[in-house]
């Protein structure tokens, strides 16, 4: 049953965690068309992420506040409003298994309110503030960091503080599905305490570099897994230590015009047992407390490539993630537990006749595949979609955003207690309005 | 309007004198213009426009004005003054961008692209098809800096009247300054030499070379005529003692 709800609640969260984020503002301030960072908004081209690791930076004299005019406002907003279906099998109720279906526009969608650039030369912000629908039910800080940028004049040193996301194969706040997010991301061994996920923002700190255009990347993470704040009864609660690189290459090829290669690695500490108490009624963990922390780990690589002319390409990533989680994370003392996963997406930018809108059509799909050593949860998810851009100017977006996504979950629906738990099978829907000002 | 018709008798009078020289022209590529044409659309459009005219929606929030790109007239040129840019030239500009202007550095976008957007940018001017691309002048190893030097340098000023557009002490504010307008008619203003780098770079090697081919479009000349190697260096080590801060 609590199995169950929990899968449930996790594709719940999964639908309503999958905004990403995009900086309007940014094409305001520079006067430039979103495309000239993006693949397509949201995805970054190289320009884009050159420009996000030199601390949203050209380094062309018209970057901090005080060369700008006074009347420039570094905040944009961002909100999907969508007719939204879900259907999922195979759920318990008292009467046995049942599906459950929602559809629906939620009113009013939820919204992401973001501020970022620069503070001074070389120290740079993001704000992120998002959710305030009913099914959020809350707003919270999707991200709050400062960075300084260029430590000793080097693009090789920056130091970011605060919660931020970490360098991902493929970001999950920019990713240009909005019903699923990358599975493997936030994948566990059923029954897991550890609730990190690698899609989440976390809180820490970061020192990451790169070369004068991107090619070469790094980035080394301190952080409070995701989940784990306060928990651990030590100065750094629920420790994690994550690092990211990434090389890439240009080949004298129209077909193959660019490849990157990339790999990752994580180690995390968790806490299993904390003081309790039952003054309020059941024996409550008593967060400061944790203690008796065992490891788990992430460990990756991933290819991405571009097929036709770069500015309009076909862009694909496939990623592979490997976690193990020791024995006793599972709080019931059962072994050790891994997995096996990752994605396959393409992103498909067409060209069409000269405009301002240039691009105006994305096409998209992805593969998601999680298997475990043992135990439930093995998935396999496919989402397929389109987006047409209303706009994409050098002022805000706007896309027509149409995304269908189904996926199986082995071993975590109904079960009656004389033969497995079934499989659960979701299906979602969407169609709706992405605009970003 | 009238300095449009300066600009295009210019253009027609060094077309003649082209063909009367017998240097060829080099026309783009078209299979890499054709290309550049899908990068020039994702990059550049939003404020060169769509036909490359320097009409683009955010043109008129833009200060100073995107470039003009079918006019054929490039301000940051290693080639004399009046010549086509080389294609080294444009790539330049598109390369590292343009300090203290909105053209940013594309340095990111991939070399091809980089390289196919020169071609298209030359398409788009016929000029490109008609005149010989200019050949870069010969800059002069610069000469050791010495007090002497720089004071020649400011005798050079003097000469050829720089106060007059970029003031007494090179801040911009001469006594033409507020008068002064671009080959399309909008204002322009002399460069600050007290704030920092030019708008191209910020080597001594980009003073001389600003000062020997002039920049097309505005009403800053070429001394190539007037003043020798020398005296462009000791000018350019002379305007680098008025910079107060970076």
């Amino acid at each position: 049953m609590m199995r169950s709800l929990r899968w449930s609640l996790a594709l719940l969260l999964a639908v309503i965690a999958a905004r990403a984020e995009a900086f309007p503002a940014f094409a305001r301030k520079y006067g430039m068309s979103c495309s000239a960072c993006h693949v397509a908004w949201p995805i970054f081209n190289q320009v884009g992420q050159n420009f996000r690791d030199n601390g949203y930076q050209f380094g062309l004299g018209k970057d901090d506040p005080i060369s700008l005019s006074g009347d420039y406002v570094p905040i944009s907003l961002r909100t999907t409003a969508a007719y939204q279906y879900t259907r999922v099998t195979n759920q318990t109720s008292d009467a046995g298994p049942i599906t459950v279906q929602t559809g629906g526009v939620p009113i009013p969608p939820g919204v992401d309110i973001l501020t970022g650039g620069l503070i001074a030369r070389d120290i740079s912000y993001l704000v992120v503030v998002t959710g305030f629908s009913p099914s959020d039910n809350a707003s919270f800080m999707e991200s709050a960091w400062v960075r300084l940028d260029n430590l000793g004049g080097s693009g090789w040193f920056n130091l970011r503080i605060g919660k931020f996301e970490l360098d991902q194969p493929a970001s999950s706040h920019r990713n240009v599905t909005l019903t699923y997010g990358y599975a493997a991301y936030g994948a566990h061994p059923a029954g897991s305490l550890v609730q990190f996920d690698m899609g989440e923002n976390q809180v820490g700190l970061e020192l990451d570099g790169h070369d004068a255009r991107s090619t070469t990347r790094y980035s080394l993470s301190l952080t409070s897994a995701n989940g784990g704040e306060g928990l651990s009864g030590n100065g750094w609660s629920s420790p994690m230590l994550y690092g990211h690189v990434q090389k890439s290459f240009e080949l004298p090829s129209l077909v193959v015009p660019w490849v990157r290669v990339g790999a990752l690695g994580a180690v995390g500490w968790w806490p299993t047992a904390f003081a309790q108490d039952s003054s309020s009624g059941g024996p409550q963990p008593i967060p400061g407390t944790g203690r008796n922390h065992k490891n788990f780990y992430r460990g990756g690589a991933e290819l991405s490539w571009l097929m036709g002319y770069p500015s309009t390409p076909l862009f694909w990533t496939v990623a592979y993630l490997y976690g193990k989680e020791n024995a006793g994370l599972a709080g019931d003392g059962s072994a050790a537990n891994s997995f096996n996963g990752g994605f396959a997406e393409v992103d498909w930018v067409p060209f069409s006749e000269s405009s301002y809108d240039a691009t105006p059509w994305m096409f998209f799909g992805r593969y998601d595949l999680v298997r475990f050593q043992h135990g439930p949860g093995d998935t396999d998810g496919g989402t397929i979609g389109a987006r047409r851009y209303l706009a994409l100017g050098p002022r805000a977006s706007a896309a027509i955003h149409v995304e269908g996504h189904v996926d199986k979950v082995k071993g975590v629906g109904w079960t009656d207690g004389s033969a497995p738990p079934r499989d659960v099978q979701t299906q979602a829907f969407m169609a709706g309005i992405d605009f970003d000002f | 309007m009238h300095t449009a018709r300066i600009a295009a008798g210019a253009a027609l009078a060094l077309s003649l004198a082209a063909l009367a020289s017998g240097a060829a022209a080099t026309p783009p590529d078209a299979a890499a213009a054709a290309r550049g044409h899908k990068a020039f659309d994702r990059y550049c459009v939003s404020c060169h426009g769509v036909a490359g005219d320097g009409r683009g929606p955010t043109a008129d929030f833009i200060d100073p004005r995107p470039r003009v790109l079918t006019s054929g007239i490039f301000k940051f040129r290693s080639t004399p003054s009046g010549d086509l840019p080389t294609d080294a030239d444009l790539l330049k500009t598109i390369t590292n961008g343009l300090h203290t202007t909105y053209m940013p550095r594309w340095s990111a976008a991939t070399e091809r692209e980089r390289e196919d957007l020169v071609q298209y940018v030359k398409s788009l001017s016929p000029r490109f098809t008609t005149d010989p691309q200019g050949k870069p002048i010969t800059i002069p190893p610069p000469p050791a800096v010495t007090p002497q030097l720089v004071q020649q340098g400011k005798q050079v000023w003097d000469k050829v009247q720089c106060a007059a557009c970029h003031g007494d002490g090179g801040q911009g504010d001469g006594a033409s300054a507020s008068g002064l307008h671009d080959d399309w008619g909008y204002p322009i203003r002399p460069h600050d030499f007290t704030r920092g780098p030019l708008k191209v770079g910020d080597a001594p090697e980009d003073l001389y070379r600003a000062f020997m081919t002039g920049l097309n479009g505005t009403p800053m000349p070429s001394f190539a005529d007037s003043i020798s190697a020398d005296e462009a260096w000791a000018l350019v080590f002379y305007v680098r003692t008025l910079r107060k801060s970076d």
